[in-house]
């Protein structure tokens, strides 16, 4: 089993970043990698078991399912079903917490999972880089963009 | 039940702020706030059950247990047993989390304890501006400015 932990301090409180993380079906909407998705069965990307259907830019197409999801704890968590990038039994867990001296938001996401032998650096590297990292990011670009103040810079 | 809770960016790795707060015995030389403290009965500060006696700056004797401690998840969880604060049920957790972005480490202290209702937002003021981030303001300086 394969662990990786990414974190980051976002400068921007963290109700305006949950407000946008919170939504299981907006990635499309920040995340560089996702070009477009969508919940399966018409529900609410809110609904505890729901399933977001998503296409990489690459053209990969692949199914997650939310597991978790909690307003108060600011954090959520969903694996993968579907996939054809070899990350299997891959669970998620994606969490904010205020930092209270200043207006900011830490934001860890971790994950487990296991992959074909000798892919393991490689998958590693895909997660934490181009998934995790590119995620902070891109919603710091995103919430920056989107401040009327821009206070935050 | 009142609620506490405050946290802050330190400008360190995770490792060496963790060695600097796990000594339950350590406060004075960290937190302007203590001056002086050691563990009864000449237990080892690593000793869960341990308990410290220590006195503020400002004269007070506080003793604290400690309940839990964690070098893998970095937390700390300690209760009041005696304290001039008036505080019933008070226990508090000192966690630290790496920041992997940077050799900075995320840092939250949190406390829950009963108190009359009158005197809820005084205590919460104290406990949380005063005690807790007094203790990260001397982290903050001690572990120098911010690289942002």
């Amino acid at each position: 089993m394969i662990r990786v932990v990414r974190s980051t301090i976002i400068d921007t409180p963290s109700d305006r970043v949950w407000a946008l993380l919170r939504d299981f079906n907006g990635h499309d909407r920040w995340h560089p990698a996702v070009a477009k998705s969508a919940i399966e069965r018409g529900q609410s990307a809110d609904k505890l078991g729901c399933v977001r259907r998503f296409f990489l830019r690459d053209g990969s197409e692949l199914r997650e399912r939310l597991l978790t999801l909690s307003d108060l704890e600011q954090s959520f968590s969903y694996c993968l079903l579907e996939t054809p990038i070899p990350l299997f039994n891959y669970v998620a867990h994606l969490r904010l917490a205020p930092v209270t001296d200043g207006e900011r938001t830490f934001w860890e996401w971790r994950c487990s999972f296991s992959t074909r032998k000798g892919e393991e650096a490689a998958m590693t590297r895909m997660v934490s880089e181009e998934i995790y990292d590119a995620g902070f990011i891109a919603v710091r670009a995103h919430l920056t963009a989107s401040s009327g103040a821009g206070g935050h810079a | 039940m009142p609620r506490v809770y405050v946290s802050s960016v330190i400008n360190g790795r995770s490792d060496r702020v963790w060695a600097r707060v796990r000594d339950f015995n350590g406060l004075p030389s960290w937190h302007p706030g203590i001056a002086e403290s050691r563990i009864e009965n000449g237990e080892p500060a690593d000793k869960v059950g341990c308990v410290r006696d220590f006195r503020l700056r400002n004269g007070d004797r506080i003793r604290e247990k400690l309940l839990g401690l964690s070098d893998f998840d970095l937390f700390c969880t300690y209760s009041i047993l005696d304290s001039p604060m008036g505080v019933e049920n008070y226990v508090a957790t000192l966690r630290l989390t790496p920041i992997t972005d940077g050799d900075r480490t995320f840092v939250e202290w949190t406390a829950e304890f009963d108190c009359p209702p009158e005197r809820e937002a005084e205590l919460v003021s104290s406990i949380g501006g005063g005690v807790f981030q007094g203790g990260f303001d001397a982290l903050k300086r001690q572990f120098g400015g911010e690289n942002r």
